[in-house]
């Protein structure tokens, strides 16, 4: 019993963390910008093959891969904004939220099949990973799961430390509390986003390293962590990073004991109807500001 | 062109703006000169707010001039920023997730140094002690006085040339109103440079050297405040007495 | 941002849809005639359904500024009622399709009131998580509900879906000629939709959904009810969708959750997009264009998804107001060259100086 319990908890922290990572990546967008970016996926996906490109295909050692998964990543979210959201920001902010959610739909959908046409549609194995176990006593780590979570929390703290210790993060944070004010502060806020975009980039780069390394590298492997995200970005609430952290663990749990009770195909339904009572009864999220509309 | 050797610290000539196909500043022109403290009066919903965000530039100009120290006409509201226009906006406008000290430093955050952040910093200490004591409170917890002195803290440690408030007293107890226009009447003293906006002239009386009123998006009247306050026919038109 | 859009007097605007549809009208009684191909006119049958999804899609967010992501889960749901109503309890489709329809409304009246409180991009996750689960719920459903002969059979009709359970009756009436009949049984649904949505878009009800769309606060201040007038139009989008997911069912003789696929969905939006959101005729302009350009991409198969890809992209990015938008704006460039001659500087918005 207490071996299973001990398994179950493992595929949920691993999972939650590779949720968390991909959650912190799309808050940090949608916080500070009020876009939701559905390339988001597709860009985890590139994060992956290009570790495994530079790993297998140019033979570079592991270090490398996984620094240029982090750089394609960041290039990615550049020219995401440099081409496509820049000018998008002209319009208004509803125009601009639904414009930008149907162009990075787009994007998502060329980059992932370019990937495709790229790599070919057959999973292939990232070869960045690791291999065997601790073990201690009737509890059997693998490797792969602790060097994830290992690595998760190194970013979670290289980005905290980025947001609140820094002048760059601090703008970023008053360009999504207030952004007016934060213009009349001096923010260029045009390359706050740009930094955000470059940001959220590099971190969907890892995550996709991460999460081909604990399944498979294949063109669609961004699509199921990136859903899995929006719905623990809104239950923990928009633009909340720490309560996007703790909804993508506990969410991660709660889906690793539902298959584990229910079966498999229920963990995604089950998510899906915990976001639609948020969305219903608490559209702020658990630890969200409410946005006041009295209409 | 103008007869001063130096331009002045701010200047507006015919100054049009406003949002979309609306217009909301007809025309506007006036000069701010260094050491000034110049208030600015009106009715309600006639365009004091947007001339100030017009000058900050949150307000698109539609046509005209808005010269700092005789340089060109800014777009982007973070370069006027830059060239020392420090904007207390209406409401305050705090960031509400981040603490006083917080919302304090990215009033600097185009401070040369952290040095000369420590010192702007300790200034507004020295000046509102009050923010002192709360400096590591969130802002979105403080009382509406309080708020209102981060936002003038906030402003002061730009360190900026000119300060532009818009509405201190807005929404505040009349004895907050004191305390403010106390820390106001302070600055002022020390030799900045002031454009405020105010719905009631009495209270800046004694402070501002010069007045505007401003009615439908143009100036009507200007001169000393005290002698608006003696002119009865215009406190009631504009300012219905 | 309020745009205060002025149309060129009523009459105007009005004798040109009129036009446009007569031509259409005279176009599409003449088409069976022309197109000898049965492979053809079932891409344009196909087409029509396409257009047919995105005018009630464009109305919802084109008109009503409501980001739906739920539009082919109305669709199924209509297609699958009128389906398992014929499937389960015998009665002909045509008796089937209206049932269908009105569930559907029903359905999106459910939906409608969870996304009453949500904006934006909320209500988009909210209509997308629904479609999702309601994909989920279809695809993984493995209970045998009922057994037909040795097979076994899905409430929902798991991943297979439904089949053989009836059709228009053209097979019957036309022998040979049931596509044309078909063709006009659709062509036909699709005409009663683009007058009723006409209709309702030039009625004070349009209206207020503009109203709604544009300037929130100003249309609550005028007496406009948010609530109401978002599930009304949630109604009669969802009743024209399912009505043509019961008639697809219908024609097709088989309906199966793969219309749930996010490539479909993707497929209407970026019809909406390309032809015009918010405007009247963009959905048919859009479908013509992206069936048409689908068609040669079919050459280079492989590209097919890529290139719909960057069409969306590229769309509302470089024309947000659409092919039909952009023929306005070049109507509109046209007359003032002529009424005002050269040197007439339009008032460019400055508003980019605020970024």
């Amino acid at each position: 019993m207490l071996d299973i319990l001990i398994a179950i908890l493992i595929a949920g922290f691993t999972t939650g963390a590779l949720y968390a990572l991909a959650t912190v990546g799309l808050s940090l967008v949608w916080g500070s910008m009020g876009m939701l970016n559905m390339a988001h996926a597709a860009m985890l996906t590139l994060g992956g093959y290009s570790a495994y490109t530079f790993s297998t295909t140019l033979g570079l050692p592991v270090f490398v891969g996984f620094t240029g998964a982090i750089v394609v990543g960041a290039i990615a979210g550049g020219l995401l904004y440099i081409l496509i959201v820049r000018n998008l920001l002209k319009n208004d902010k509803a125009t601009f939220e639904s414009n930008v959610m149907i162009a990075t739909v787009g994007v998502g959908i060329a980059l992932e099949n370019t990937i495709l046409l790229a790599y070919g549609g057959q999973p292939l194995k990232q070869p960045i990973s690791a291999t065997g176990s601790l073990v201690l006593g009737p509890v059997s780590l693998p490797y792969q799961n602790m060097l994830i979570v290992f690595v998760v929390i190194v970013l979670m703290a290289v980005i905290a430390l980025l947001l609140g210790r820094t002048r760059m993060g601090r703008a970023i944070r008053a360009t999504a509390q207030n952004r007016d004010a934060a213009q009349l502060m001096g923010v260029a806020v045009n390359r706050v986003y740009f930094q955000v975009l470059v940001l959220s980039g590099a971190i969907a780069g890892v995550c996709g390293l991460m999460v081909s390394s604990m399944t498979q590298l294949s063109p669609p492997l961004g699509n199921d962590p990136m859903l899995k995200a929006f719905i623990m970005c809104v239950v923990a609430g928009l633009g909340n990073l720490p309560g996007a952290v703790a909804a993508a663990f506990g969410l991660a749990l709660l889906e690793a004991f539902v298959q584990y009770v229910a079966g498999a195909r229920w963990g995604f339904p089950t998510l899906l109807f915990v976001v639609i009572a948020v969305l219903i009864w608490r559209p702020a999220g658990f630890f969200g500001r409410l946005q006041i509309r009295r209409m | 062109m103008s007869n001063a050797a130096k331009p002045p610290l701010l200047r507006l000539a015919n100054v049009v703006s406003g949002y979309s196909e609306l217009k909301v500043l007809k025309g506007i022109s006036f000069d701010v000169a260094a050491g000034d403290f110049i208030t600015v009066v009106g009715p309600n919903g006639h365009g004091k707010s947007t001339l100030l965000k017009t000058i900050s530039g949150l307000v698109p100009l539609t046509s005209g001039a808005i010269s700092i120290n005789g340089g060109p006409t800014l777009a982007k509201p973070h370069a006027i920023a830059a060239l020392g226009i420090a904007h207390v906006p209406q409401g305050d406008m705090l960031f509400p997730e981040m603490s006083v000290l917080e919302n304090l430093l990215m009033g600097a955050y185009l401070a040369p140094s952290k040095a000369e952040i420590d010192r702007r910093l300790d200034e507004v200490y020295a000046l509102l002690p009050k923010l002192s004591d709360r400096r590591n409170q969130i802002a979105s917890s403080l009382s509406g006085g309080e708020r209102r002195m981060v936002g003038i803290g906030r402003g002061l440690m730009m360190g900026g040339q000119i300060l532009l408030i818009d509405e201190p007293s807005l929404g505040l107890a009349p004895l907050i109103i004191e305390q403010i226009y106390g820390v106001i009447a302070e600055l002022s003293k020390s030799g900045r440079t002031i454009l405020l906006v105010e719905e009631n002239p009495a209270r800046v009386a004694d402070l501002a050297n010069h007045l505007h009123l401003l009615d439908d998006g143009a100036i009507v009247w200007s001169g000393p405040p005290a002698e608006l306050l003696a002119r009865d026919e215009l406190l009631t038109t504009y300012l219905g007495g | 941002m309020t745009q205060i859009s002025r149309s060129k007097g009523i009459s105007g605007s009005a004798r040109l849809d009129l036009l446009v549809s007569l031509l259409l009208i005279t176009a599409a009684v003449a088409l069976p005639f022309m197109v000898d191909s049965r492979y053809v006119l079932g891409q344009i049958v196909l087409a029509l359904f396409y257009a047919t999804i995105a005018s009630q899609w464009n109305l919802l967010f084109g008109f009503a500024g409501i980001f739906s992501l739920a539009q082919m889960a109305m669709f199924a749901f209509g297609g699958y009622v009128t389906a398992m109503i014929c499937f389960y309890f015998g009665w002909n489709v045509w008796a089937a399709l209206l049932p269908g329809a009105l569930a559907t409304v029903v359905f999106s009246l459910v939906v409608g009131i969870a996304c009453l409180r949500l904006t934006g991009v909320y209500v988009a996750l909210l209509t997308l998580a629904i479609a999702q689960t309601m994909y989920l719920l279809i695809v993984t459903d493995t209970e045998c509900f009922t057994m037909v002969g040795s097979i076994c059979r899905q409430f929902t009709g798991g991943a297979v879906g439904f089949a053989r359970f009836g059709d228009l009756g053209t097979r019957a009436l036309l022998k040979g000629q049931w596509l044309v009949g078909n063709y006009a049984i659709i062509a036909t649904l699709f005409t009663v939709t683009m007058i009723v949505t006409y209709i309702i878009v030039k009625s004070p009800i349009g209206l207020a959904f503009k109203a709604l769309k544009d300037n929130p606060g100003y249309a609550v201040a005028r007496g406009i009810n948010r609530f109401q007038a978002q599930l009304l139009v949630f109604g009669i989008s969802a009743f024209f969708t399912g009505l043509a997911g019961g008639f697809y069912a219908a024609h097709f003789q088989a309906i199966g959750p793969g219309i749930l696929s996010m490539s479909q969905l993707m497929f209407i939006i970026a019809i909406t997009v390309v032809g015009g959101v918010g405007r009247f005729w963009g959905p048919l302009v859009g479908t013509i264009v992206l069936v048409g350009a689908d068609e040669l991409m079919r050459e280079v198969g492989e590209f097919r998804t890529l290139g719909l890809g960057l069409i969306i992209a590229f769309s509302i990015l470089l024309m947000p107001k659409g092919l039909v938008g952009r023929a306005g704006d070049l109507a509109r460039w046209l007359r003032h060259r002529s009424i005002a001659g050269p040197g007439t500087k339009l008032q460019e918005n400055r508003a980019a100086a605020v970024e």
